[in-house]
């Protein structure tokens, strides 16, 4: 999953794929603003068939937090 | 018979007038689940007469100020409208923000009537402990937490065909809304039916009849108000809700709009995107590919709240749709001057002033005046004669000059407040006073630096020798991650500098804002 995160991260920040860490942070590392983070998890809800929560998506600080996040939803589909 | 600025003094007039004028033509545009639900403007009269009725015949025939909390959707503009359709003052307030800071501006807008909807259903707790004039709670869709709370969704069934048949002052107040002050504390903006109105009827020909326009804007703040909803009901033009900006790209997707008002934060990711997607797929034409993000009737976008960069417009330009930038301030109900879909203002412009709008330049600051320009602060005399002169023209805080042609720009800002891309407003005052009772922070700054919220800081470094504290900056990062959780989430504290020396100050002690970070 990381690796498809990866991508679709390029498409809404600029920033070199090889730069995104587990470890990267949304805001702080990676340059997101709120809008483009709502806007990316408005396609990670279509991409992983999955929907996510408003409120807990605020706990979301960085990439591996996110994949956490899909997979627990995921196992609870 | 057609609205025109004569027949429609008050927003009674406009919600009157459209529903004779448009009748069953289409106002409101939402989908519920995968159902698209189409609201007309008949209806929509109907529906709030129906609340309006309610309110002077269960609660007062006074007239009351009236709260309201939620997101745009068809509910919620029934009861923003219900309320002011009948002869009431509303106070929209920012879902974001803390409960705390909720019941403060109730508790500072003397309202007695509060309004939400049911996802903010946790603030009812607390402005029954911490708003005591409050009489009177409705919910706005679904079934109320309890028996004494009222559902707008029995009122409109039971109340339905009831009118109020109010006569009212098109110069009397008609909403309260708030935004941040260079003071720290939010002013509550009085706005008359008469300042609505005039901004309302300042362009000609901004749209027409069943023109689809995507709301994506905050219903909290005067831009959503007056130029997605209110305009609308002028034309007559179908306004479709988006219900979360997680979904605008899918909501695009399904309404189709062919105008969107938007934010410079959304309007640069958009482009961003198609930008990004071109570059995947080299071999496909841009403009299809735009297509896809924007939908295939987009021909115009709006925008507001914040400069956007002339490299943007340009960018939209070439693949096919124009960006009209305009500048306004709640104050000014807010439009001061907008981009059009027919003429081409210069690219740096910030748009042409509007008719009847009066600007001059005083000291390099920009001051208009018109009939927009609001009533004053509620209870804030004092912040009304520093914002408004005693000829009555206000200073809007932003430094610029205007050309021949009547087209305004802008170079830099007077006031000492904070404009975040997305349009909102940041008095950094108000966040360095979150500071005042941490023994660690010494001195603190807030401000802006290429639009992420930046908190400068030298720390106490005695007491945090007293205290072990080894690693200032983890523990000055947790507090202000606290801090954090008490903001709405645009207005959180994105970046720590932590000083090593103490911050340059005036004679009078202060620190000099101009010498640092920006």
């Amino acid at each position: 999953m990381l690796e498809s995160l990866k991508e679709l991260i390029t498409n809404y920040v600029e920033v070199d794929i090889n730069d995104i860490k587990e470890d990267s942070r949304f805001i702080e590392d990676l340059g997101f603003n709120s809008y483009v983070f709502m806007s990316f998890l408005g396609e990670v809800e279509d991409i992983y068939d999955v929907e996510v929560d408003e409120q807990e998506v605020l706990k979301l600080i960085t990439v591996a937090d996110a994949i956490a996040y899909i997979q627990r939803l995921q196992s609870e589909e | 018979m057609s609205i025109t600025k004569e027949n429609t003094l008050t927003l009674r007039d406009l919600i009157y007038n459209s529903a004779e004028e448009f009748e069953e033509n289409t106002f409101i545009r939402y989908k519920v689940k995968k159902n698209i639900i189409d609201k007309s403007y008949r209806q929509f009269k109907t529906d709030c007469e129906a609340f309006g009725s309610f309110i002077k015949e269960n609660i007062s025939n006074d007239r009351l100020h009236i709260a309201i909390v939620g997101t745009t959707a068809y509910h919620y503009l029934t009861g923003f409208f219900g309320t002011v359709i009948s002869n009431n003052i509303i106070v929209p307030l920012d879902s974001q923000l803390s409960a705390d800071d909720i019941c403060d501006c109730v508790n500072r807008a003397d309202v007695t009537v509060f309004l939400y909807d049911s996802r903010f259903s946790a603030l009812v707790p607390k402005v029954r402990e911490l708003c005591p004039q409050v009489t009177d709670i409705v919910q706005l869709d679904g079934s109320p937490i309890d028996d004494s709370i009222y559902s707008l969704d029995s009122i409109v069934k039971e109340y339905n065909g009831k009118s109020t048949n109010v006569e009212i002052d098109p110069k009397s107040c008609t909403a309260i809304i708030y935004t941040s002050g260079t003071t720290g504390k939010s002013k509550g903006v009085m706005l008359s039916h008469e300042n609505l109105m005039d901004n309302c009827f300042c362009n000609d020909n901004e749209s027409k009849v069943g023109d689809i326009i995507l709301s994506a804007l905050p219903i909290h703040h005067v831009y959503c108000l007056s130029c997605d909803i209110i305009l609308s009901i002028k034309y007559g033009a179908i306004v479709c809700i988006n219900d979360n900006l997680m979904h605008l790209g899918k909501n695009i997707a399904t309404f189709q709009p062919n105008k969107m008002l938007l934010v410079p934060m959304i309007i640069q990711t958009l482009l961003f995107k198609i930008n990004a997607l071109c570059k995947e797929n080299p071999t496909i034409d841009k403009q299809l590919i735009a297509r896809k993000v924007l939908g295939d009737n987009l021909t115009i976008i709006f925008s507001g709240g914040a400069y956007l960069s002339p490299n943007i417009i340009k960018g939209f330009n070439e693949l096919g749709i124009k960006v009209a930038q305009g500048y306004g301030m709640t104050e000014c109900s807010p439009r001061i001057s907008t981009g059009s879909e027919f003429e081409d203002n210069p690219i740096d412009s910030i748009g042409k002033i509007v008719n009847g709008c009066q600007v001059r330049i005083v000291d390099g600051e920009i001051q208009v005046k018109s009939k927009s320009v609001m009533m004053g602060y509620y209870k804030n005399p004092q912040a009304t004669k520093e914002t408004i002169t005693e000829d009555g023209w206000l200073r809007t805080g932003d430094l610029g000059y205007k050309d021949d042609n009547g087209c305004l720009y802008i170079t830099g800002r007077k006031k000492n407040l904070i404009i975040l891309d997305n349009g909102e407003n940041v008095s950094p005052e108000e966040l360095e006073n979150k500071f005042a009772d941490n023994l660690l922070v010494k001195e603190v700054l807030v401000y802006a630096k290429d639009y992420v919220i930046t908190a400068e800081i030298f720390p106490n470094l005695d007491y945090a020798e007293a205290n072990n504290i080894t690693d200032i900056k983890s523990q000055l990062q947790k507090d202000i991650d606290s801090i954090n959780l008490t903001l709405p989430s645009a207005k959180t504290i994105r970046n720590l500098v932590v000083r090593t020396v103490e911050f340059e100050k005036t004679t009078s002690k202060k620190i000099k804002r101009s010498q640092v970070g920006m």
